[in-house]
């Protein structure tokens, strides 16, 4: 098993960094998968984590200027690590203005990551940082724990309003209650509702639009012939949205959620190179 | 003593907030030729120590009110104060800049208190009375100029080094050779699968205004502490010197210029943890042994001092020379008359230092060996570590288990 890589393109490295810094706004801990063509970042729904879901992919080309990996086998060629993304966020903080960074999987006293970043110094020879994050190699066996998840049988599918407002709606919210519902109809409305014993509070957002999917053999059919003024609704845990909104530091080319009425709700957020989707399971 | 002072705000409030970091408490002495802040925590394994000369401030009237009392006629009185008591009053140094116009502090010896009086923007005068307990003098003793490793580093590089690690890393080592610097974070060993981010940084000799490497060194300190000195020295941009030697001796991070000095003295760990089971002949004599062949190898100035390494006093050469090499530290506040007391003390807590050997506090750190009067000295369980190159010549406060008692702050 081995892994190598290196970013010198400080955009891409910037880039890089805002991904690790969303991941770790997610999730305590996460499963770092490496192919030979991306990176994922996957958090697989425990009950530990409160049941939510992430699934995030890089593409490798898009980052790094040197990438080589090779896997558990030939046929297996991939590896999974488990990690604290938080560590990762911080290596990579002050690496604002590196030469370059290169990262490495060892195993010196226990499998790590190393991180080494050049810096700029004012004497002949660079300032080197290195720093160490513990990562667990996770054996091919618990592999199909990570498999991606499928998009679920939606209700209605929707556009999300600018994820700064809607980010600073939900702060509000935040304060009066611990859960809120979303719900949303194919005539591009949404609404953001918290009810307490003291009070209620609703925010309206119209003229969303509702992305077009793709029939796949009429597995959509649930939400065809769907009245499009009906409102399909999940309650979700409002610290969770938070923190899907809190973490986003740019904004996305396209923002949408999908919503299993009373079940789930599928957020999927696509940037240029990066995917994110983010499942939150409906409160009882 | 009567102290009257004003003062450049973001500099003092700097340096309380960086003995802060190292005790809540702390002593005020103020003495002639400017005022001396001091600190030294609960395991005397950090040191602090800020002086700032009668030029810092724009004015300074110090007048002796001399007392008969004790055997040495003391002409200033050392006071401490609990810190949380004035962190408050430098609170927010850099907001403090801009509303503050001046800043006195008064004492009045009577009354047993020091008044800080800041006067404000639009005629607003904001005045804190704390009181202060009396207390016998603090002071270490450090020996820079006997340290095989010298570097001299400005403040903003340390700052630019000190940002990779998280705020939360208690411990760092700082590993040195003649052509590499090495600064890591430092993790028990004993933490199984370490679940912690380690992280070093490598640094080219280049880098440093002064580099001096005498000895190999690996040592490990607490970087918590030093964090302090390292805004304190930020705000008064003078550049950092790091005095050490091997591992678990000493190492002070310091900063002068020609109206303030400051030292930051921090315990390193010792490499050697194997337990004196076999408690060898006193301290003293170890000390004396170890010292003067340490000595010989370093420096001329101690040899043909071997003292009788039996006895159970220290030689009176041996004390002498002591005081005779007092380096700056010591040397200011203490007046020639002090420094005969403070022999006294020697002497007569080195017996006790025997005496009370068999309790051996096990320390890893050592930093350096108090004398204490009151209750007995600490001593070491790695007599290598232990240097003879630095006593402290005072007690700390006899008062270390009732303070609390009667100090109150009326803010």
């Amino acid at each position: 098993m081995r892994f190598r890589a290196k970013i010198v393109d400080l955009a891409c490295l910037n880039h890089f960094s805002r991904v690790i810094n969303t991941i770790a706004k997610l999730a305590k801990t996460c499963t770092l998968r490496l192919t030979v063509s991306k990176l994922y970042f996957i958090l697989s729904d425990k009950v530990a984590n409160g049941g939510v879901s992430m699934w995030c992919e890089l593409c490798q080309g898009n980052f790094f200027d040197e990438f080589q990996m090779e896997g558990v086998a030939a046929e297996h060629n991939e590896i999974y690590l488990e990690l604290v993304p938080e560590n990762l966020s911080r290596a990579l903080k002050t690496a604002q203005n590196a030469k370059a960074v290169k990262i490495k999987l060892t195993n010196k006293h226990c499998p790590c990551l190393r991180v080494a970043v050049e810096l700029p110094s004012l004497s002949s020879s660079s300032r080197i940082v290195t720093h160490d994050i513990p990562v667990g190699v996770i054996p091919r066996r618990l592999w199909n724990d990570f498999r991606e998840p499928s998009v679920p049988d939606f209700d209605v599918s929707i556009y999300l309003p600018v994820l700064k407002t809607m980010k600073s709606v939900v702060e509000r919210m935040k304060n009066l209650s611990n859960s809120i519902v979303i719900e949303a109809n194919l005539s591009g409305e949404m609404n953001l509702k918290i009810e307490t014993d003291l009070v209620s509070v609703t925010t309206h957002f119209k003229d969303l639009g509702n992305p077009p999917w793709a029939s796949e053999d009429g597995c959509q059919s649930s939400a065809q012939g769907r009245d499009l003024e009906n409102m399909a609704e999940a309650r979700i845990d409002i610290k969770k949205l938070q923190q899907l909104l809190a973490g986003q530091q740019v904004n996305p080319t396209k923002a949408l959620c999908n919503i299993v009425s009373k079940r789930i709700v599928h957020f999927i957020l696509l940037h240029e190179d990066v995917s994110l989707q983010y499942f939150v399971p409906a409160l009882a | 003593c009567i102290l009257h002072c004003f003062l450049f705000l973001l500099v003092f409030g700097r340096a309380i907030h960086a003995i802060a970091r190292v005790s809540d408490e702390f002593w005020f002495d103020p003495v002639e030729k400017g005022l001396a802040l001091r600190s030294v925590n609960s395991s005397r394994s950090a040191y602090a120590y800020v002086f700032f000369s009668s030029m810092f401030f724009q004015r300074y009237c110090w007048t002796a009110v001399s007392q008969p009392c004790q055997k040495e006629k003391q002409l200033s009185l050392p006071c401490k104060l609990i810190i949380k008591s004035i962190l408050p009053v430098f609170r927010c140094v850099n907001v403090l800049e801009r509303n503050v116009e001046k800043c006195s502090i008064y004492t009045n010896v009577n009354d047993h208190h020091i008044t800080f009086q800041l006067l404000c923007k639009h005629g607003v005068v904001k005045t804190y009375n704390l009181t202060f307990q009396e207390c016998d003098p603090l002071q270490a003793v450090f020996a820079k100029h006997m340290c095989p490793n010298i570097l001299k580093v400005h403040s903003r590089l340390l700052a630019d080094i000190m940002i990779h690690f998280p705020t939360s890393q208690e411990e760092v080592t700082l590993s040195v050779t003649p052509v590499k610097v090495c600064l890591k974070s430092y993790a028990e060993e004993d933490t199984g699968f370490s679940k912690t981010m380690l992280t070093e940084i490598q640094l080219n000799p280049d880098e440093f205004d002064y580099f001096q490497v005498g000895v190999d060194s690996e040592v490990t300190f607490c970087l918590k502490e030093l964090r302090g000195l390292l805004a304190f020295s930020e705000a008064t941009s003078v550049p950092v010197s790091i005095h050490f030697d091997i591992s678990g001796k000493p190492i002070a991070f310091g900063i002068e210029d020609t109206v303030l000095e400051a030292s930051f003295i921090l315990a390193t760990l010792s490499d050697v943890e194997k337990e004196t089971a076999s408690q060898q002949p006193p301290c003293v004599s170890q000390r004396q042994e170890s010292n003067a062949e340490a000595a010989a190898s370093k420096k001329p100035r101690w040899n043909g001092n071997a003292p009788n390494t039996e006895s159970a006093k220290p030689t009176s050469p041996l004390a002498k020379q002591e005081i005779k090499s007092i380096p700056r530290v010591a040397k200011k506040g203490t007046t020639g008359v002090a420094g005969t007391a403070i022999t006294e003390a020697e002497d007569r807590a080195v017996l006790e230092g025997e005496a009370t050997e068999s309790l051996s506090y096990f320390y890893k750190y050592c930093i350096f060996q108090f004398h204490s009067l009151f209750f007995g000295a600490v001593c070491y369980k790695e007599k290598d570590a232990i240097s003879h190159t630095f006593h402290s010549l005072a007690t700390p406060s006899d008062a270390e288990e009732d303070f609390g008692s009667g100090q109150s702050s009326q803010v």
